[in-house]
């Protein structure tokens, strides 16, 4: 620039989706990527099966967190409807809306036919848990095979339009550079495995069972996943670099003097290199089992804290008017009160599910108190069973 | 931003300009994100505005007559004016340039397409509205427009932004910030009466005509004459508004904060 330039007067244009949207994407994410994770096991890989139990577990409860969190996000959440009465085929939003209820409601039957399966058991129980395996499994039948194959495989597919209208309806948006590349579609559902991952992790280490299988399997999913979101993030800034006119261009000019985007850029990569890097000696040497729910932890955050990013730090750079949005998350609803109680609300859910269903001896788990396994050796280590 | 680059925004501003006066087709296809079709106003006719840059003194008479009529919350606008301090390159000398901005009423409107509820829409006249009653708040259109145009309005909840005050075209009154501009530098009429002024100044300045961010395609319909190629895009500026601070180094904010 050959000539200074001062903004003496601009409106402070603020944000207009709320933390309730990081909320979304992430549950949503979660939910579809734990379905994959959950996938192998439903469908009969024996080693995979402790694996699908957490997984299926994490995903009917972000499933069903997620469009709550999604609603909030409306500034006239009572509306709602309106997305189903005047159904508009050429924006994503609304396709999106016609997505989702199949995709929840498909998890949610394919829980609980997988769960009503050892719940038939607990039909003969006296007390509370008794009342609702009587309510819950709808008669005393034998849940098919079929059905959980053909709803898994369903749901499946639905996941992928959810994966792909997630990525879109954000990734279309001229006027934001930041978003207006396709990689962000990749990017989703990159860190999405790595979040759902985490999640089993640490539900593999605070429910009790502590299974050796799913510690490896879901490290391993991290490490790939953590290079998937390398390469789709390498690919991005290549495109920035040397194709004339891009959005990535642009999107990049943008921040380019920005301290905070440049601080936010190392965390992100050093947290994410070490997770990766941690990960991958776990599974080398082993040490799944003690160390593997801190790296679960550190993979919910990353998944967590790269929508932030996306979806709140991108929106204080300003479209047409100079400089940054200082913006301050409120304590109120649209601020901290939303991102707690969304996560409050899903820890609720697990708890009930946990009080009430019988989960862990779904799959061919073990028979009822899920007590340590035979091929724990570690001493001294509490255990939530 | 390098000169070479200014200078090609320059010259893309001035097409886009030209371009931005060819009627884009209604265009009726399904595709996603495609435009709907354009419903309601007068289809023989195609608002649009002019800015005399050369005419405003950023005296805010506009924003604050829009505001008064349109009852628009504190701290949100359906139009304001943008000022900055820029040196002159060859005399060193400092100047003020102010830029009037308001939703642009583009041909190909972004916020339009991504309405999930078809509430906000391109009337036949070409003036993108919202349909307050119907728009469930999802914000959508405010991240599409690259404008800033829009708003969530907090008193209603529901999108908000400029509609060329077409409450008063239809009662054959200007639009507030028209009939209050001092310098007279904001022009508004319809492009397809050749006898308009606006028509007959787009005829004549049809080669200075710069309008915003033409690079995203929009096909904006305000048209600015005198404009600096430095702000068509997001000017690489020293945001100076926002560097007050108080002794705790926290931003000073509005005094109605939180309203």
């Amino acid at each position: 620039m050959n000539s200074a330039v001062i903004e003496i007067l601009a409106p402070r244009y603020q944000i207009a989706w709320y933390p309730w949207a990081v909320q979304y994407f992430f549950m949503i994410a979660l939910a579809y990527a734990s379905l994959w994770l959950a996938l192998p096991g439903l469908l009969g890989a024996r080693r995979w099966k402790a694996t699908a139990r957490y997984a299926l577990l994490g995903a009917m409860t972000t499933a069903i967190v997620a469009p709550i969190a999604l609603l909030a996000d409306l500034h006239q959440p009572l509306r709602f409807w309106h997305f189903y009465a005047y159904f508009t085929p050429w924006s994503w939003m609304s396709i999106g809306s016609l997505m989702l209820p199949p995709f929840v409601f498909a998890i949610i039957a394919l829980a609980w036919l997988v769960w009503r399966e050892p719940m038939l058991a607990w039909r003969t129980r006296d007390d509370m848990t008794g009342l609702i395996a009587r309510i819950a499994t709808l008669g005393g039948w034998q849940t098919p095979r079929f059905a959980v194959v053909a709803l898994a495989l369903f749901a499946a597919v639905m996941s992928f339009a959810i994966a792909i209208y997630t990525g879109s309806e954000v990734a279309i948006l001229k006027g934001r550079p930041l978003w207006n590349t396709q990689w962000l579609l990749p990017f989703f559902a990159a860190t999405g495995f790595i979040g759902a991952a985490g999640l089993v992790l640490v539900l593999n280490r605070f429910t009790g069972a502590r299974d050796a299988d799913t510690d490896r399997n879901m490290l391993m999913v991290v490490v790939a996943a953590a290079v998937v979101t390398a390469l789709v993030a390498l690919a991005w800034a290549l495109e920035g670099i040397f194709v004339e006119d891009s959005s990535v261009a642009a999107a990049i000019q943008s921040v380019r003097h920005s301290a905070e985007w440049r601080s936010t850029a190392i965390w992100s990569l050093s947290i994410g290199a070490s997770m990766t890097l941690v990960s991958f000696l776990l599974v080398w040497r082993n040490g799944a089992r003690i160390w593997g729910w801190i790296i679960g932890l550190v993979a919910l955050h990353l998944a967590w804290m790269a929508r932030w990013n996306v979806l709140m730090d991108v929106q204080t750079v300003q479209k047409q008017t100079a400089g940054y949005l200082e913006y301050v998350v409120g304590w109120g609803s649209s601020g901290w009160l939303g991102v707690i109680g969304t996560f409050g609300l899903w820890i609720a859910l697990l708890l009930v599910i946990d009080m009430f269903v019988p989960w862990k001896q779904a799959l061919d788990g073990p028979a009822d108190a899920p007590a340590e396994k035979t091929d724990i050796s570690a001493k001294g280590v509490p255990s939530h069973g | 931003m390098d000169l070479a680059r200014r200078m090609f925004m320059g010259q893309l501003a001035r097409l886009a300009a030209g371009a931005s006066l060819v009627p884009l087709a209604t265009v009726a296809e399904a595709a996603i994100n495609d435009q709907p079709p354009r419903r309601g106003g007068d289809p023989t006719k195609r608002y649009a505005m002019l800015i005399d840059l050369r005419r405003c003194i950023g005296c805010q008479a506009c924003t604050v007559s829009c505001h008064l009529e349109n009852d628009a919350p504190l701290g949100k606008f359906r139009t304001i004016v943008s000022q900055y301090e820029v040196d002159d390159p060859e005399t060193g000398d400092m100047s003020t340039f102010f830029l009037p901005r308001l939703c642009n009423h583009c041909d190909n409107p972004p916020c339009v397409p991504v309405c999930p509820v078809q509430a906000t829409y391109q009337q036949e006249d070409g003036i993108v509205v919202v349909d307050a009653e119907r728009c469930v708040g999802c914000a959508y259109c405010v991240q599409a427009c690259p404008y800033d145009a829009r708003f969530i309005n907090d008193k209603t909840q529901t999108a908000d932004k400029c509609t060329f005050c077409t409450h008063r075209l239809e009662a054959g009154l200007l639009p507030a910030c028209v009939e209050s501009c001092v310098g007279g530098a904001r022009i508004i009429g319809d492009l397809n009466d050749p006898e308009s002024t606006i028509a007959r100044m787009i005829a004549e300045h049809r080669d200075e005509l710069q309008v915003l961010q033409p690079e995203k395609g929009t096909l904006p319909h305000v048209f600015y004459l005198g404009m600096d190629e430095r702000f068509v895009d997001r000017p690489e500026a020293f945001a100076s508004i926002w560097e007050i601070r108080g002794t705790d180094n926290e931003e000073l904010h509005y005094e109605f904060s939180g309203h």
